[in-house]
């Protein structure tokens, strides 16, 4: 199994050295025949205007060369239809502005992991509007329309972040609506799925009870917890992810106190508000949630 | 010789009641063009706050709403009232001249649809301060567009403007079309017509068959927006991806309609200042013919990553592919005219090889575009952004300042200056390649278009940074140049009729012309009339 990542970048190799002979070519004798032609070297122009052979030369010469180029697309395409067996399923949804991951019963957001050398098929939706699932090294783009489900198949050679990016403009935050997909190792990832689908330890924190007493419930969900929101990301394992607001903020104890204290300040437009808390109960809560390993 | 304002020539009435009323074609091409170059300058500024934004990662200069707003007026602007508008203008007031008429077919409509194409724009500006600009991007993709995502009257305006605006040039098309097949001069067959004629021709067939998409899906936009329609609205059986189809049923003939005429304007000068005719006339004007034809048939190359069949896949691909042979084919033969003839790299030569030059790589990317596992890696990126911009900047932008430093001696009566001209050229030239090549880089590297900011970790900042001191290059570039059009207007050298040794009937009369176009026409017995009359020793065969 190839990676679509790779037969694209051979593709690109190809069409591109294609491309670049072309150009080479075409501009060169551009500037050749200015040059050579220049009223300073030439005193009485030629007259003659056409040449019908010359011309169905430049015009079968591109065609065949494009009949080419359409072959090696053609191969391409068959090898990341064909050759990709999906080994596990994911489904993707698009939110204005963050991702939702789910895996059988597990929900995640903004961070996909999958594990290195299987090749996943991700069913994509959209909650809202169009979106764009997009992670460059590991394939080419797939729109998340709503009303219709699209699918992408992703194949991971090594393990390694790969980072990634909403690529259909969905409204304000479109900027930041990145995704981060995780390879890893395939009992690394069994490890991660297992930990993900365990609902939230009890913590019995002082954080855990101001979130549950505001409005964060009616949003987010945590499982184990009264918190069953669906409308904003599922943060059952929020702490263990990398990052926060979709990739605005690295994810640490004191980020999260600044992201709560005030979302719109990194994240302008974003539906999360402002929650009126004190300085103390912001502390408990980004505690409470850096916990949620 | 002297040369004589245009307003001079008209009898009786204040100027500014003139300018209002008049259905005179070289005058409502200026004005044509007049509101092509205020538009271009708002899609201009509008451009330059996108590029100080972007210029450093993570930067607060304008917030997302603004930012939406710019970038969606942005395209508006320069695509439908700037570009489209100063090649109509320039069409208006040469078409008739190039044929040998004394104006177009219907000159009444012909002021119809100048105004109704700048009350088009001037109600889509009006939401600036009627509750916001539309900020969903030019092509507006519902369910974004519709009303529960952009409630406020923004899409509206966008809704408006575009159908009046689009109302103009499509009657402007009818009227440009029946000038040139029903008023040439006696002897212009339209085997003989000018290439720049042609082209306009092919180009208002073009918007013939284009604009009415567009009206239709905007109609339909505005149904499910304020009637409670369900056109697009997934939620309600009605389907999004609708609308991209119709859009891009207009949208993709809609580029050609944005540089054929430059192509025309090119394939004019390049053989005047090659001294030279064109090589393989028949063969330029029949490959316009091609693009036309296969230009409504490639629409869904915009769409690859919507989900489409194989089927739709490979369709669109081949098609796509196959109109880059026609193309081709005209730069192949522009070339070709300049192999034996005597190079005088004049400014608007010196802008028709930079069109030229800049042409082949927006050509290039296109047909990348056109291959289909590499097209999902670089839509919706600022790859598309860069190809684009080499198409519509390097392409259509240096070609019609081609047009401007050929046509403007016709028009004012003096020539613009040559000093400031290659200031003006070099300056651009290297603008837009500082300003375009580097993001054909970072939309490979993940950067996705209409990002209203970026984060540091992921380095696309430097390039973005020379990017935008390459816009700041092209800013200084069009200060040049409107240095030069005030400059030249007021004390260029005098042209006479005839300032580059032409061919074609608009150097047969003065300069500016007077308002009946010509006291006496030269035979027409070829595709060069003014050389004929010129070298009665040396005409070319009839």
């Amino acid at each position: 199994m190839r990676p679509p990542a790779e037969s694209i970048g051979n593709l690109a190799v190809i069409v591109g050295a294609i491309a670049l002979l072309i150009f080479v070519a075409v501009e060169g004798a551009l500037v050749y025949v200015v040059w050579r032609y220049r009223a300073s070297r030439t005193t009485t122009p030629a007259l003659f205007e056409g040449h019908t052979r010359l011309e169905i030369a430049w015009t079968a010469i591109p065609a065949l060369t494009l009949v080419v180029v359409f072959a090696l697309m053609l191969g391409t395409l068959g090898e990341i239809g064909a050759a990709l067996e999906p080994g596990m399923r994911v489904r993707a949804v698009g939110h204005q502005w963050w991702w939702e991951f789910t895996y059988g019963d597990v929900v995640t957001a903004n961070e996909m992991h999958i594990p290195v050398g299987t090749a996943v098929e991700v069913d994509l939706l959209s909650a809202d509007v169009n979106h764009s699932f997009w992670v460059p090294e590991l394939g080419g783009k797939i729109d998340m329309i709503p009303g219709q489900t699209n699918h992408v198949r992703l194949l991971a050679r090594r393990a390694g972040v790969y980072e990634g990016q909403c690529a259909e403009f969905c409204g304000v935050e479109h900027a930041w609506m990145r995704i981060r997909v995780v390879a890893e190792p395939a009992d690394e990832f069994a490890r991660w799925l297992a930990a993900q689908a365990a609902p939230a330890a009890a913590a019995a924190t002082d954080g855990e009870r101001v979130f549950m007493a505001n409005t964060c419930v009616s949003c987010h969900a945590i499982r184990g917890t009264p918190a069953t929101g669906r409308a904003g990301p599922d943060l059952t394992h929020v702490g263990a992810r990398a990052t926060i607001g979709a990739g605005v903020l690295p994810q640490s104890v004191a980020d999260l106190r600044e992201w709560l204290a005030d979302p719109q300040r990194y994240k302008p437009g974003s539906l999360m508000p402002r929650v009126p808390l004190s300085g103390a109960d912001l502390d408990a809560v980004a505690a409470y949630l850096a916990a949620l390993r | 010789m002297t040369a004589v304002p245009l307003w001079v020539l008209r009898p009786g009435g204040s100027r500014a009641a003139g300018w209002l009323r008049t259905v005179d074609h070289k005058e409502i091409g200026v004005l044509y063009i007049g509101m092509g170059a205020a538009f271009f300058i708002l899609g201009g500024l509008e451009s330059l706050v996108i590029r100080a934004q972007l210029a450093t990662p993570e930067a607060h200069l304008v917030d997302p709403e603004l930012y939406d707003q710019l970038f969606t007026v942005h395209g508006v602007t320069m695509i439908l009232l700037a570009v489209v508008p100063l090649l109509v203008g320039f069409a208006n007031y040469l078409v008739p001249l190039m044929i040998g008429a004394p104006d177009v077919a219907y000159p009444r409509l012909n002021a119809l649809s100048f105004w109704l194409s700048l009350v088009g724009g001037i109600v889509l500006y009006f939401s600036w301060i009627a509750g916001g600009a539309p900020d969903a991007g030019w092509f507006s993709y519902p369910p974004l567009a519709g009303r529960s995502f952009a409630p406020s009257p923004g899409v509206d305006y966008y809704i408006l403007g575009l159908a009046v605006n689009g109302a103009g040039t499509i009657i402007g098309a009818i009227n440009l079309t029946a000038t040139i097949l029903l008023m040439r001069a006696p002897g212009l067959r339209v085997s003989r017509l000018p290439l720049f004629v042609w082209m306009v021709l092919v180009t208002s067939i073009l918007i013939l068959g284009a604009y009415p998409a567009l009206s239709a899906a905007l109609v339909m936009l505005f149904v499910d927006r304020q009637l409670g329609g369900h056109f697009f609205d997934p939620t309600a059986s009605g389907q999004p991806l609708l609308w991209q189809h119709l859009f891009w049923f207009f949208g993709h003939p809609e580029v050609y309609i944005m540089i054929l005429p430059v192509m025309g304007m090119v394939s004019e000068i390049i053989p005047v200042f090659s001294a030279k005719p064109i090589f393989g006339y028949r063969f330029v004007a029949a490959s316009s013919v091609a693009i036309a034809f296969l230009s409504f048939g490639v629409w869904a190359h915009h769409m690859f990553a919507v989900g489409l069949s194989a089927f739709e896949t490979f369709f669109f691909a081949a098609s796509s592919m196959l109109i880059a042979v026609p193309t081709g084919v005209k730069i192949f033969n522009w070339i070709a005219t300049m192999v034996g003839g005597r190079i005088r790299l004049a400014t608007p030569m010196l802008f028709a090889i930079g069109f030229i030059a800049m042409f082949i790589i927006g050509g290039l990317t296109g047909v990348s575009l056109a291959v289909v596992p590499l097209d999902l890696e670089t839509t919706d990126t600022y790859f598309v952004v860069a190809h684009l911009h080499y198409v519509l900047f390097g392409g259509t932008m240096l070609g019609f300042f081609a047009g401007v430093y050929y046509w403007f001696p016709k028009m004012t009566g003096r020539l613009l200056s040559e000093r400031l001209g290659r200031w003006h050229f070099w300056t651009t030239f290297v603008g837009l390649n500082v300003t375009f090549l580097p993001m054909h880089w970072v939309g490979i590297q993940g950067m996705a278009r209409r990002m209203w900011t970026y984060a540091a970790d992921t380095g696309w900042g430097p390039w973005n940074f020379v990017e935008s001191l390459g816009a700041a290059l092209l800013a200084v570039s069009m200060l040049v140049f409107a240095a030069n059009l005030v400059r030249s207007i007021r004390a260029g050298a005098i042209a006479g009729d005839d300032p580059w040794d032409g061919f074609t009937l608009e150097w047969a009369t003065t300069s500016p012309p007077p308002p009946e176009n010509f006291r006496s026409l030269p035979a027409v017995t070829g595709r060069r009339p003014l050389w004929d009359a010129k070298h009665p020793d040396r005409r070319d065969a009839a």
